[in-house]
């Protein structure tokens, strides 16, 4: 457990009757008619998760604190740090204490490095920069800590989370777009079936075997092929491609959003893949062009 | 060999190496920092900001009694903010929307200079209790018109849903520039 996440001093003190008022089950009773240290414990035990539910983080980090520190026979029972370990909490049990104001941070650090890594990558897919991705993942953090009194603790925050990404970015390029030269009659253009599924496997000449067996080279030259091939698609093409095959999405779920038709999504996913195919076997020639000279 | 490879799981392996590329994540501490709205750094000058919009009232009292041509709403009252300026104004709502808790509103501002603006910072403030109640960014987009597309707080989508663009709006605007914003 890292060094912020250990908030109970190990100190000793004297029992008090902090959590009876989390346990309806023993209304009134007072911590002395409890018992010692193994009456404590049990108390303790299912006091601290109904006063964490209470959204009352901090509260039970001061309560458990103050027991410790007030009672020397309580000596840091074994599993003690446990429901106090922000980093073993439910998604649930942090969403409730991040919506408290201020925020509890050590629910929030934990939150951010357990949604951190995925976020990042989601967002270097669709800016195709590091520190694009950065600055994005970074946003949409803050944007869901400005709303955070309307977040729903047994919601899926994870896709929440993408969610406010992927929309910031989209505005970012709906207004770039405005300006651009994506117009509606491109979109409509790609309304026009196109044939053929065969568009969605790529050739990879003679370079890849098998995706996990590469070489550190070999991989770094995929990635900027596969970067290069992203960036070669327009951003409505790219969100097209992320959700259908990042985030799961169908073409209608997709229409939906965008206003469209199955169809005509149907057709920009199959474009998008048509553009990809062409881009990545062109750098996969070139790449074995290269090798063999 | 020639293997094919479907492009969405080349997609997921590169998804997979961006994930390990990473850099550290954000700490708690900045984020809250970067989270908070600039009225919570600078409460006194919001504070004067609002009493100042409320004081423009009187000045454009009678251009709010009466709409503008037939397509175009009630004028909203509006404060621009440049580095060091403040200057009253109006502005005329084109199109206003909320659909699935998202607000789509368009706009021209009132004053001839503020279209070297690519980009406003754009904070609603309630008529009623006078707080802030979004803050967020405008684009600059065809006819000098200000584009907004974003997301509302659920209680104020709910309220605002019914709007009109030739209802009065209620709220007023704080319009940041670029400059301002620093």
């Amino acid at each position: 457990m890292g060094e912020r996440t250990r908030h109970v001093p190990q100190a000793n003190g004297i029992v008090s009757a902090r959590w009876m008022s989390y346990l309806p089950a023993m209304p009134g009773k007072r911590m002395a008619e409890v018992g010692p240290r193994s009456a404590w414990l049990k108390v303790w035990r299912a006091g601290v998760p109904l006063a964490l539910d209470s959204d009352e983080a901090p509260k039970t980090r001061r309560l458990t604190d103050d027991d410790f520190s007030e009672n020397a026979a309580l000596a840091n029972p074994e599993g003690w740090e446990q429901p106090l370990d922000v980093d073993a909490w439910t998604d649930e049990r942090l969403i409730s204490a991040v919506r408290r104001d201020p925020p509890d941070e050590a629910a929030l650090d934990a939150l951010v490095d357990r949604y951190w890594k995925p976020l990042f990558a989601r967002c270097r897919m669709l800016t195709l920069n590091c520190q694009k991705a950065g600055d994005l993942a970074q946003e949409a953090w803050c944007r869901v800590l400005r709303a955070r009194h309307s977040l729903k603790p047994d919601g899926n925050f994870p896709a929440y989370l993408m969610t406010v990404a992927t929309n910031i970015w989209r505005d970012f390029n709906r207004s770039a777009r405005r300006a651009g030269p994506l117009a509606n009659d491109r979109l409509t253009s790609l309304d026009a079936a196109l044939p053929g599924d065969e568009a969605d496997t790529i050739v990879l000449a003679d370079l890849v075997p098998d995706l996990n067996a590469l070489q550190s080279r070999e991989r770094a030259l995929l990635k900027l092929d596969i970067d290069r091939a992203l960036e070669q698609l327009t951003p409505l093409l790219r969100d097209v491609l992320v959700a259908r095959f990042l985030t799961g999405e169908s073409c209608a779920e997709i229409g939906e959003r965008y206003g469209r038709t199955e169809q005509t999504v149907s057709g920009w996913v199959r474009e998008a893949l048509r553009q990809m195919k062409l881009q990545l076997e062109e750098s996969s020639h070139d790449a074995v062009q290269t090798m063999k000279a | 060999m020639k293997p094919e490879i479907p492009i969405g799981q080349l997609l997921r392996w590169r998804l997979a190496e961006a994930e390990a590329d990473a850099p550290a994540a954000p700490r708690a501490a900045r984020l809250i920092a970067l989270a908070r709205p600039w009225w919570e750094f600078w409460p006194e000058q919001f504070q004067s900001m609002v009493e100042r919009l409320g004081r423009i009232q009187v000045a454009y009292a009678h251009a709010m009694a009466e709409p503008g041509p037939s397509r175009v709403g009630h004028p909203v009252l509006a404060l621009l903010i440049r580095t060091t300026q403040e200057l009253e104004t109006s502005v005329r709502v084109l199109y206003l929307n909320i659909r699935e808790g998202r607000l789509r509103f368009r706009f021209q501002v009132d004053a001839p200079f503020v279209q070297e603006q690519n980009s406003l910072d754009v904070t609603f403030v309630c008529n009623e209790s006078q707080r802030p109640v979004l803050s967020t960014n405008a684009s600059l987009s065809v006819d000098n018109e200000y584009r907004i597309d974003a997301e509302l707080p659920e209680e104020i989508a709910r309220v605002w849903t019914p709007l009109k663009v030739t209802d009065p709006m209620p709220f007023r605007l704080i319009l940041r520039t670029e400059m301002h914003r620093g």
